[in-house]
């Protein structure tokens, strides 16, 4: 009996967390699908686009589960203030992102003209500049919306445990998706 | 510049990014396969865009249903709660629940995939190829998510590191891997391109 009791209790506590993560992921599959015609443009570019979508999970994912113990333990209020930790830990999510968005552009073209030698690859500067800018802006979103909603549910009596997984993966495609299709059109116009 | 020493611990930048950067290095390179295989897919999602719609979801799924069974494993290792008995009945609970989870969201995202092709585009593809696509490697992705799952929670349970730190990131991403290259796989052989 409890077996069944357990198997419906972690079923019903899951299932709306994954379906706002699957609607998430259909929108930003549409953009993605905007992005296929610049693949001939940039060769190299679709193969950044998983590795990115996975390191906005590792990073705001980590920046998340900290605020939620954060919060939990009492060494960090609910809003945004200067209190050294909250700024330490917002400091460490701009760099660890922004900084892994320019290693996945730099690693990518590494891989490709140096491992696998493919006979096309887009520029360095061009892989590296699409990541930069996707970069850069997916982080200011990420990090402003996740403590926004982090500290919204907090107060309003949400466990922030739950709902940091949920909202970094939705999040992270729908405006991980958007900034790399603007970063597109921008280096696309720029170089 | 003057850290002040043990006031923050852990909470400051330098720590928190000396320990976690080279970690990102690492997943990326693991996860530049699954972006391999997504670009030599180039023709396919080309003819069949509803591919691309589904990749984002392909990408992550596998990987939320992993961390979702890692973090739950790790936490009863924590309050000393299992041995990983395979008598153990509220394992197999959690095993149970997280293919029923896999079965409900990924046909869920053929019904979502299928309305969009029919709206956007001209039902290229049509429901049963998707249906078929998005659960054969949907559910490989979800037994791949609770092998490695438990392999790793086990793992570094035994080695002493605490689950939660490193080893639900490095499964969710390994998943994710799988999930990306399962998917092409099986949209190759179900489409034939």
């Amino acid at each position: 009996m409890s077996v069944r009791r357990d198997f419906w209790s972690i079923y019903r506590e899951a299932l709306p967390i994954l379906f706002v993560a699957l609607g998430g992921g259909l929108f930003a599959g549409l953009v993605l699908e905007e992005l296929v015609e610049s693949i001939q443009r940039f060769p190299g570019l679709f193969v950044m686009i998983p590795v990115f979508l996975a390191t906005r999970g590792n990073v705001y994912g980590a920046l998340g589960g900290r605020i939620a113990s954060g919060l939990h333990q009492g060494l960090i209020e609910p809003r945004f203030d200067w209190s050294d930790r909250l700024v330490n830990a917002v400091l460490a999510s701009f760099i660890n992102g922004i900084g892994i968005s320019v290693v996945i552009g730099f690693l990518t073209w590494v891989v490709l003209e140096w491992v696998l030698r493919w006979e096309a690859v887009a520029a360095l500067s061009e892989l590296v500049g699409i990541m930069l800018v996707a970069g850069v802006l997916t982080s200011f979103v990420m990090i402003a919306g996740l403590l926004a909603i982090i500290f919204a549910g907090y107060r309003y009596g949400y466990d922030p445990d739950n709902l940091v997984g949920p909202i970094v993966t939705t999040l992270g495609d729908i405006f991980g998706m958007l900034f790399m299709l603007f970063a597109v059109l921008l280096v696309g116009a720029i170089l | 510049m003057v850290v002040p020493q043990g006031s923050l611990g852990t909470w400051d930048w330098k720590s928190i990014v000396g320990n976690m950067f080279p970690l990102l290095v690492v997943l990326s390179l693991i996860v530049l396969w699954a972006g391999v295989t997504l670009e030599a897919a180039e023709e396919g999602l080309e003819t069949f865009a509803i591919l691309a719609v589904m990749v984002p979801t392909m990408v992550d799924m596998g990987g939320n249903l992993g961390a979702i069974l890692s973090s739950r494993l790790s936490t009863r290792f924590h309050l000393g709660t299992t041995e990983l008995d395979p008598r153990d009945r509220v394992l197999w609970a959690n095993v149970a629940a997280i293919l029923a989870l896999a079965a409900t969201i990924f046909t869920a995202l053929a019904i979502g995939a299928a309305a969009i092709d029919h709206v956007l585009f001209d039902a290229t593809v049509g429901f049963g190829p998707l249906l078929l696509i998005s659960l054969v490697s949907g559910m490989s992705v979800a037994v791949i998510a609770i092998v490695f799952s438990f392999a790793a929670t086990y793992g570094s349970y035994r080695l002493g590191i605490d689950p939660d730190d490193t080893t639900i990131p490095i499964v969710t991403n390994v998943v994710d891997v799988f999930g990306m290259v399962i998917f092409i796989g099986v949209s190759r052989a179900v489409l034939g391109f």
